[in-house]
C-alpha cells in the first residue's frame, strides 16, 4: 500500500510537450511508471516518447480512462489546465508549475474542493511511489533508487529538492519510503502536510513519517493540533529548517514564497515546540533524522 | 510580492469609488509645506514607505500650521523607518475622527481562501488585538468560485455593530475592496484605520498594499509602479540585488535564480532550492561560518543565468570564501550548474585552489558535473558527505585559510 498514487494510477500529463515535461515523461517511462496520454493543444496526433498527445484532456480521458493528472503548463495558463482536470472527474491533480499567481490558485482550489478532488502542489515536484514504482512529476529525476527505495516511512516535505534529500536519508539510516510527497513551496497549496499525514496514517504500510517543515504558514501548528486530536498516531519525525529567520527583520522572505514570518505566525521555535508538546520527535540538526527513525521503528517493532 | 506605496494604492481605491482623504506626495519640506496650505490644516504628514508602523517609528505625524508641517516634513525626511531612507512624504488632509474601523484582506494558507478580517477596533495594532481580543475581530472567508457578493459586505458591516447610513457605506466599501484586492492580484490589502468622520463620511485613512509578483504580468497600471522581490530584502534593494532580479527576469521560464544580501560575512552562499538553502544556513551558522549572502537556484537555470548569479555573490565585498550545497536534485541538471559555476570562476581569475570552496551538488548528470568541478580543480562531493557535512566543511577550510594568514 501506499498514498495517492498505486497500480490503478492511470496517469496523463497536461503540458507534455514543454522541455521539462518529456524529459520527466522519458525519466518516469525509464522507471516504469505508465503514462497513457499527454495533452498539448494544437499537437494531437504526435507523441512524446510514444506517448499519444491531444489536444483536450477529454479525449485523452475517453481513450484511457486517466484518473491523474500533472500540470506542467506554464503559469499564464495553469489555472485553466487544472480546472480542465477537474471539469473531466479527475480526483488527483499534480501542479509542478511554480509562479502561479495566488488569485489563480485561489480559484481552483476552491473549485477542487467543490469537486472533491485533491490537488497536490502547485510548486510540487512530485509524488512517488517506489513499491510499485509509480513516479508522478521530476520527482526523483533519472536515477530515483539513489534516493527513493520501498519501505515503511512516509515522507512529507514543504520543499522539492529535500523531499528527495529526506528520503535518502531514510535510505541512509537503511530504511526505505511507503510514498514520498512533496506538498509544494506556495502559500497556497491544495494538500498541506496535515492533510498528507492523514492519509499516511491510514496508510497500514506506512509506520512512520518524516516531515519537512518552513518557516512561515500555520502548516506546522495545524499539524500539531491535528495529533493532540488524535488524528495521528504513529511515529513523526519533524525538522523544520530556517531558524535563522527568526533574527532576521519581519516580513522578509528567504527560500519559498510561503516561507515568511509576519508577528508571532511561522515562527520556527513556535513550530518545533508546539510539535514536541504535541508529542513529536523534533530533529536538532537534519543529520539525526537517520538515527531518531531508527529508535522511532526498533520502538514500534 | 511587491509592496505597494500608499499614492499608489490610494489611487486605486479612488477609483474604485472608496473615499481616501485628498492627499499629495512631495519630496521636499517646502513642497509639504505648500500642500498643506492648498489643502487646509489641520493636516497628516507620513513618510512615505513600503512598510508598516509607520506610526510607532513616529513617522506620521500632524501639523496645524505651516511651521509645523515644514518642520515635521523635514524631520520625517531625515528619518529611516524599518530601514526604508525616507525620500517622499504624504501629505493629507486630517480628518475629524469619530470612529475608527479595520478592514483588511489577505490568503489564509490553511483556509487556502481569501479571508477578510474587520474589526471595530481601528487605529490599533491587528496582530496585538488577535492576541488580546481576538473576539473583536471578525473572519470571513470568500468563496472563489461564487465571488463575494453584496450581501455577504452587508453581513460584515453589520456584524461590526453598523446601523444606518454607516452600515450602508461600510458594506459598499468593503465590496469595493474586495474588487481592487481581485482585480490587481494584490496579496494583502488592509485600510487602518477605516476612518467614520464627525460628519458621518466614510473614508480610508491609511492602507496597505502588496501585490503578487507572479500576477504582475498582467497588470500593466501596477507593474512599473512596483519593485518585485522587495519583499526578499526588509530594507530597499541594493544595486547588487537589482542586477540579480534582473539576471533571473531576463530568462523568466529558464529557472529561478535568487539574490538577498546579508549583512558583513565572508562565506559566499549559492545553494539549490527554497527548502536545502534553509537548511543550509542555518547550518553554517551553527558551526561558527559568516554567511555574506543568501543566493538560490531551482529548476533548470540555463548555464548563463548560474554563471551570472555566482559573479553576484562572489562580487560581493569580503567575500573570501564559496559554498555551493545543494540536495540530491530531482530535475536540476547539474552539469550545467557545473558549467556555470566554473565560467564564473574563469571570469573571475578565482583559483579553487587558493579560495576556499566546497561544492556539494548531486543528482541529474552529475558524473559530468563531477568531471567538469575535477577538471577545474573544484573540491566536489555528491552524495558522499551531507549538506549539513558540507557546511562544516567550508567552516573548516575557511578557519584553516585565513587563521594561517594571520
Amino acid at each position: 500500500m501506499a498514498i495517492l498514487v498505486d497500480k490503478d494510477s492511470r496517469i496523463a500529463i497536461q503540458g507534455i510537450t514543454g522541455r521539462e515535461a518529456s524529459m520527466v515523461t522519458k525519466h518516469a517511462l525509464a522507471y516504469g511508471t505508465k503514462i497513457l496520454a499527454g495533452v498539448t493543444p494544437g499537437k494531437e496526433g504526435q507523441n512524446v516518447e510514444g506517448v499519444p498527445v491531444y489536444d483536450t484532456l477529454k479525449s485523452a480521458c475517453k481513450n484511457h480512462a486517466v484518473n491523474t493528472a500533472v500540470v506542467y503548463v506554464p503559469p499564464a495558463f495553469a489555472c485553466d489546465a487544472v480546472l480542465e482536470a477537474i471539469g473531466n472527474g479527475i480526483k488527483l491533480v499534480l501542479i509542478i508549475t511554480e509562479r502561479i499567481p495566488r488569485r489563480d490558485a485561489a480559484k481552483f482550489l476552491c473549485a477542487a474542493k467543490q469537486a472533491n478532488a485533491t490537488i497536490i502542489g502547485p510548486n510540487s515536484v512530485g509524488v512517488l511511489n517506489p513499491g510499485d514504482r509509480i513516479k508522478l512529476g521530476a520527482i526523483g529525476g533519472d536515477n530515483v533508487e539513489r534516493c527513493f527505495v520501498p519501505g515503511s516511512v512516509g515522507v512529507i516535505s514543504r520543499s522539492g529538492g529535500m523531499t528527495a534529500e529526506c528520503s535518502w536519508m531514510a535510505k541512509q539510516a537503511g530504511y526505505g519510503v511507503s510514498t514520498s510527497v512533496s506538498s509544494g513551496g506556495d502559500p497556497l497549496i491544495g494538500s498541506p502536510p496535515k492533510d498528507i499525514l492523514s492519509l499516511f496514517e491510514n496508510d497500514p504500510k506506512t509506520k512512520a513519517v518524516i516531515l519537512w517543515g518552513e518557516p512561515g504558514t500555520r502548516y506546522e501548528e495545524d499539524v500539531a493540533d491535528f495529533i493532540m486530536q488524535g488524528g495521528y498516531t504513529k511515529p513523526l519525525i519533524a525538522y523544520i529548517a530556517g531558524r535563522f529567520v527568526e533574527n532576521m527583520p519581519e516580513g522578509t522572505v528567504f527560500g519559498h514564497a510561503a516561507s515568511i514570518i509576519e508577528g508571532a505566525g511561522g515562527r520556527p521555535s513556535i513550530k518545533m515546540q508546539r510539535l514536541k508538546a504535541a508529542g513529536a520527535h523534533v530533529a536538532e540538526n537534519f543529520n539525526d533524522i537517520g538515527d531518531m527513525l531508527k529508535s522511532v521503528l526498533a520502538e514500534a517493532v | 510580492m511587491a509592496r505597494v506605496l500608499e499614492n499608489v494604492g490610494k489611487e486605486l481605491l479612488k477609483k474604485s469609488k472608496i473615499s481616501v482623504s485628498d492627499f499629495r506626495t512631495a519630496e521636499t519640506a517646502e513642497d509639504a509645506r505648500q500642500f498643506a496650505d492648498d489643502i487646509g490644516y489641520p493636516v497628516v504628514i507620513k513618510a512615505l514607505v513600503a512598510v508598516g508602523k509607520r506610526g510607532k517609528a513616529g513617522a506620521v505625524r500632524f501639523a496645524q500650521n505651516g511651521a509645523e508641517a515644514e518642520k515635521n516634513a523635514c524631520e520625517i525626511l531625515n528619518m529611516t523607518v524599518c530601514n526604508f531612507p525616507v525620500e517622499f512624504l504624504l501629505v493629507e488632509k486630517k480628518l475629524d475622527i469619530a470612529q475608527e474601523l479595520y478592514i483588511s484582506i489577505t490568503y489564509d494558507s490553511s483556509e487556502k481562501m481569501p479571508i477578510i478580517i474587520a474589526s471595530r477596533e481601528g487605529g490599533v495594532d491587528i496582530e496585538d488585538l488577535a492576541n488580546t481580543q481576538p473576539n473583536r475581530i471578525i473572519k470571513t472567508p470568500v468563496h472563489t468560485i461564487e465571488g463575494f457578493h453584496q450581501f455577504q459586505a452587508k453581513e460584515i458591516a453589520s456584524a461590526l455593530d453598523l446601523k444606518g447610513k454607516d452600515l450602508q457605506k461600510a458594506t459598499s466599501v468593503i465590496w469595493r475592496l474586495y474588487k481592487v484586492f481581485d482585480q490587481y492580484d494584490a496579496t494583502i490589502l488592509e485600510i487602518n484605520p477605516l476612518v467614520i468622520t464627525a460628519s458621518g463620511e466614510m473614508v480610508a485613512a491609511a492602507i496597505l498594499m502588496a501585490v503578487d509578483d507572479d500576477g504582475l504580468y498582467r497588470q500593466p497600471t501596477l507593474s512599473p509602479k512596483v519593485e518585485p522581490g522587495s519583499d526578499r530584502a526588509w530594507r530597499p534593494l541594493t544595486e547588487l540585488e537589482k542586477k540579480m532580479v534582473a539576471v533571473d527576469t531576463a530568462e523568466p521560464y529558464r529557472g529561478t535564480a535568487r539574490y538577498t544580501e546579508m549583512e558583513g560575512g565572508n562565506i559566499g552562499f549559492l545553494c539549490g532550492g527554497g527548502g536545502g538553502s534553509l537548511l543550509v544556513y542555518d547550518a553554517l551558522l551553527r558551526y561558527g561560518g559568516k554567511p555574506a549572502n543568501y543566493a538560490e537556484f531551482g529548476g533548470n537555470p540555463t548555464q548563463t543565468k548560474v554563471s551570472r548569479l555566482v559573479k553576484g555573490v562572489l562580487s560581493k565585498p569580503g567575500v573570501a570564501g564559496f559554498i555551493v550545497d545543494t540536495n540530491i536534485t530531482n530535475n536540476t541538471q547539474t552539469d550545467v550548474v557545473a558549467k556555470g559555476i566554473v565560467q564564473a570562476f574563469q571570469e573571475m581569475n578565482i583559483n579553487p585552489e587558493t579560495f576556499p570552496t566546497i561544492v556539494r551538488l548531486a543528482g541529474i548528470n552529475d558524473t559530468q558535473a563531477r568531471k567538469i568541478f575535477r577538471d577545474a580543480g573544484v573540491p566536489y562531493y555528491m552524495d558522499d558527505i551531507t549538506m549539513e557535512a558540507a557546511a562544516r566543511l567550508i567552516v573548516e577550510q575557511m578557519d584553516k585559510t585565513y587563521r594561517q594568514k594571520d
